[in-house]
């Protein structure tokens, strides 16, 4: 991560200086002006001649810590391949300061693990403020929701053949240094909870499947918020493999997992006061001679039966697994699953938006409102009748997912979620469309995008933090 | 389908006797149902009570020829349908049409509809009506015992005329429905768009004017899109503008109302072109002009129920087809707008229609919002099912409405998003746009792709797309929709108009 730090003045050195401009404000660079920099958001103007570079980037009219956000991505971009650079936020609210700095963090984070040392992207960031005592714990704040979307996106990033299910499990307790419990099932506890469903999918692998259950005790005596996330740490399809090209993209299908994690880790960075369990489940979903098979009856943790109709419908089995967990040994006052689930998420709301399910209108639109504050959207999708009647099976409970051309697979996926979600207040988000950046955005480079982790560290700042509330 | 009588009520001699009854109103039967349980000497009551009917929303029970004291001449058959704890007129509708299925042996039926206020028990009917819907006209061999038997419903009531008044504004909407799910069965055969043209044509004797716009004229209006959609086939593309002048007022009342306007896809059958469909369900391609019927259904409807409102409806015809003269992948089209298309994929041709037919309509008529109607992309099946039609639209109220609208009549939809970062995918390298954005948000794209023909430089255009590629036909029987043509988007439609935009 980026290295902050506040200082009155920029550096006596030729490090570049990004300013951000509100419209209307261009005026005092004529320089810009003359080139038709305006202030709108995004537009970059640099300063022309030998002197220490001076960018100027575009804030149009900021009214949200969003637009201060990407403001900071820009500037950031716009600085190119220096070492360090600096930020000034001089007369700038100590929020808007903050959320500048935010935005260059995010932006400038890239996966460099698995290569030699090549062109460098900045590493060191100085935040011009004209009180660094009152930017200090604003910036606290939002540094933790940066770190924990930066671990999202590490996870995300990790090969498959690096970041195993076992692999996954001993990142997750490195988490431990920061005040958060965790708790990992094995096959032998997953088979005494009787959670059928993880355990058939992560069967074909050689790497064993895991539940992961991360704790953060909060201060306020309430019933904790759940994030449940699918963690499939690579999945090409089972039995019903999935087509060659793309493949590798799967190694992402960890990043709704990934995304809780992250959450957590935000949460016990901040110190909220707010309880948290973080239910992952990790698997690795195979070709092998213990894979399950179309066809197969699962008997699943609440003891429903499940006709496996699609190997590659895997990850709403081990959801299902973990939503029931979840339920029953937290009783959360509120459930969200975060899952990169289906494809057909990707055709109906493309990779601008996550798609939004669940039973509770309160927390749906709690999530919604929360998505638009840090700019990770949602859309609110149906759970029809029919969907849920598509699941009927001959032989089972339910199907896990229906057959047929131009299939709502979506839909059914939450159809089929709710069916383990029991009285729980419940959420889930498909994010399958928006885990990796295709191209560079705001706030961040192309590759994957941590969505989610900031999502839910702000949802709980927002709506479970309250003390009154419990 | 039966014709609908209003009669006073008597026990029927024959047929069957329909006791439609709120839940807990099975325990103290009244009127008809009163006279055939005392005429049977109390079995009625009894085998209601042994066969545990509650009056249940979607419970009945039928009593086969019960026998009337004296040895009296009596129904067939006994009816008790379930009504439910809140009698209202959409759960009278649906139980309407649960009904039709029970009674369809019969030749006659009498409705005890005594008890129901009038738009129940003409809501009642009007779902059966629905429900009783059949395309048969190419069945030459069925056997006379396989057609239905229903001639007659006769609705006994003692306020006839409340429920005739009622009834009036139904039937007329039920006319608008049917004419638009005959026009979705035709095979593409014989459906084609000269011969839709003429469908519509006749409309003229129900009051609207209707008017035919061939090649010769779409050219001269610069139609390229819609034109470049036909050149492929053999039959001759069409655009059809229906008015309906039923507003009320003095002539500069008049002149100061825009009218409304609705616009349909209508690609007769749609192979896909050059970017050919694959063959399995290719068939359904007949119904890629469900937009354009409902469109022409809801003409109908406002002018049967003599809506007092100004509506326009324009249906753009064509036949998408393979051939030596078809519109190629790569090739560049100019619209009636002026912006210049990039067509990348000939099966996505729909929007092509729409948008030269939105861009005219808007020129011409001014109207005060937009309201097209499309299956236009297999990805709205993908994103919501059958359930719900995808809206998307540049107007929250419009939204809010459309609804609401679609919610009472059972035409429910569900609307999905539209944004810039959707948009910037039609960018092309050559023309102003293509007219794909890919697989992601393929409903998205689609709509952003209409809505750049919605001219909002000069003020506002409120404007909602449809996409009813999942709702305009059914594989299993719903309520009021048999299997088949759904007729979508008549009923929300009309709907609309008689909650917004009369008087």
């Amino acid at each position: 991560m980026l290295k902050l730090r506040l200082r009155r003045a920029p550096r006596e050195d030729d490090s570049p200086l990004v300013v951000p401009v509100a419209e209307g404000d261009a005026g005092r660079f004529p320089f810009a002006v003359a080139a038709g920099f305006v202030g709108a958001a995004g537009q970059v103007a640099e300063q022309p001649g030998p002197a220490r570079r001076l960018i100027l980037v575009g804030c149009g009219t900021p009214k949200r810590p969003l637009e201060w956000e990407e403001a900071g991505g820009h500037g950031l971009a716009a600085a190119g391949a220096v070492k360090r650079l600096a930020l000034d936020a001089r007369g700038l609210a100590p929020e808007a300061a903050a959320a500048l700095a935010a935005g260059a963090a995010l932006r400038a984070w890239r996966c460099e693990a698995y290569r030699a040392p090549g062109e460098k992207a900045p590493t060191h960031l100085d935040l011009v403020v004209d009180s660094p005592e009152a930017v200090l714990p604003r910036w606290a704040r939002a540094e933790a929701a940066v770190r924990g979307c930066l671990l999202a996106r590490e996870l995300v990033a990790a090969p498959a053949n690096l970041l195993t299910t076992r692999e996954f499990v001993r990142r997750l307790e490195a988490l431990a240094e920061h005040g958060i419990t965790v708790d990992v099932l094995g096959r032998k506890r997953l088979r005494r909870e009787g959670l059928g469903g993880l355990l058939a999918v992560g069967g074909g692998s050689a790497s064993p499947p895991r539940l992961a259950v991360l704790r953060w005790r909060g201060s306020v005596a309430a019933p904790p918020i759940a994030f449940i996330g699918k963690g499939l740490c690579f999945d090409t399809g089972g039995i019903s493999i999935k087509p060659a090209a793309g493949m590798e993209e799967m190694k992402a299908d960890m990043a709704g997992a990934a995304a809780c994690a992250g959450a957590m880790l935000a949460l016990a960075l901040r110190q909220s006061p707010a309880p948290a369990v973080a239910v992952l489940a990790i698997a690795e979903n195979m070709t092998g001679a213990e894979s399950y098979r179309p066809g197969d009856v699962l008997r699943m943790g609440n003891g429903r039966t499940v006709e496996v109709v699609d190997t590659d419908a895997e990850g709403r089995l081990v959801l299902a697994d973990a939503l029931h967990y979840a339920a029953t040994h937290f009783r959360p006052q509120a459930m969200l699953d975060l899952a990169t689930l289906t494809g057909a998420i990707v055709t109906a709301l493309g990779a601008h938006r996550a798609g939004l399910f669940g039973t509770d209108a309160a927390l749906l639109a709690q999530a919604a409102a929360a998505g638009e504050v840090v700019g990770e959207r949602l859309w609110p999708m149906p759970i029809g009748a029919r969907h849920r009647e598509d699941l009927r099976s001959e032989i089972a409970d339910l199907k896990q997912c229906a057959t047929g051309r131009f299939l709502p697979d979506a839909s059914h996926a939450a159809a089929f979620l709710r069916e383990f979600a029991g009285a729980v207040p419940w959420a889930h988000l498909d994010i399958a469309g928006v885990d990796t950046l295709a191209e560079a955005a705001a706030l961040g480079a192309r590759g994957p995008s941590g969505f989610g982790a900031r999502l839910l560290d702000m949802l709980v700042q927002m709506y479970f933090e309250d003390e009154e509330r419990h | 389908m039966p014709d609908i009588a209003f009669v006073k009520p008597a026990l029927p001699r024959h047929g069957a006797l329909v006791l439609p009854l709120a839940e807990g109103a099975e325990t103290v039967l009244a009127g008809l149902a009163q006279a055939i349980d005392a005429a049977t000497g109390g079995a009625v009551g009894k085998a209601l009570a042994a066969a545990g009917f509650k009056g249940r929303k979607g419970q009945s029970t039928t009593i086969w020829a019960p026998a009337l004291e004296g040895g009296a001449a009596g129904p067939s058959k006994l009816v008790a349908l379930g009504l439910g704890k809140e009698v209202t007129v959409e759960a009278a509708e649906a139980a309407g049409g649960a009904l039709l299925p029970l009674i369809a042996g019969e030749r006659e039926a009498v409705i005890a509809a005594e008890a129901l206020p009038p738009p129940v028990a003409a809501s009642l009917a009007f779902g059966l009506l629905l429900r009783s819907y059949r395309f048969d006209r190419y069945r030459t061999t069925e056997k006379e015992e396989d057609k239905p038997k229903l001639e007659r419903v006769a609705v006994a009531t003692d306020a006839a005329s409340a429920v005739k008044s009622a009834w009036a504004p139904l039937r007329a909407v039920a006319d608008g429905v049917f004419f638009a799910r005959d026009l979705v069965s035709e095979p593409p055969n014989v459906l084609n768009p000269g011969e839709f043209a003429e469908r519509l044509q006749g409309l003229e004797s129900h009051g609207l004017q209707v008017e035919v716009l061939g090649p010769k004229e779409m050219k001269k209006l610069g139609f390229g899109a819609l034109l470049g959609v036909a050149q492929g086939s053999a039959e001759e593309p069409r655009m059809v503008v229906m008015q309906w002048n039923g507003a009320t007022g003095g002539k500069a009342k008049k002149a100061a109302q825009k009218p409304v306007a609705f616009i349909g896809k209508g690609v007769t059958f749609d192979t896909g072109g050059i970017s050919i469909k694959p063959a399995a369900g290719m068939e359904d391609m007949k119904f890629d002009m469900a937009g354009a019927a409902a469109v022409a259904g809801t003409m109908l409807a406002l002018a049967g129920r003599r809506a007092k409102v100004d509506a326009v409806g324009l249906v753009g015809l064509v036949e998408n087809m393979p051939s030596g003269s078809a519109q190629r992948p790569g090739d560049v089209v100019k619209t009636a707008s002026g912006q210049t298309v990039e067509v990348i994929n000939t099966d996505a041709e729909g929007r092509l229609v729409l948008a030269d037919v939105i861009h005219y309509c808007q020129q011409r008529f001014a109207p005060r919002f937009m309201v097209d109607l499309a299956t236009l992309t297999g990805a709205i099946i993908i994103s919501l099912g059958h359930e719900h039609a995808g809206l998307f639209s540049n107007d929250d109220t419009l939204a809010q409405q459309l609804t609401a609208a679609g919610k009472s009549v059972s035409e429910a939809l569900w609307r999905m998003p539209l944004g810039e970062a959707y948009d910037k995918q039609l960018k092309s390298d050559i023309a102003d746009m293509k007219n794909v954005g890919g697989r992601p948000g393929g409903s998205i794209t689609a709509a952003h792709f209409i809505q750049r023909f919605v001219d909002t430089k000069d003020g506002p255009m409120p404007w909602a797309h449809l996409d009813i590629a999942g709702t305009a036909w059914t594989t299993k029987d719903l309520p009021t929709v048999p299997k088949g043509a759904t007729g979508f988007g008549v009923r929300l439609l009309d709907r609309l108009v008689a909650e917004h935009y009369e008087g």
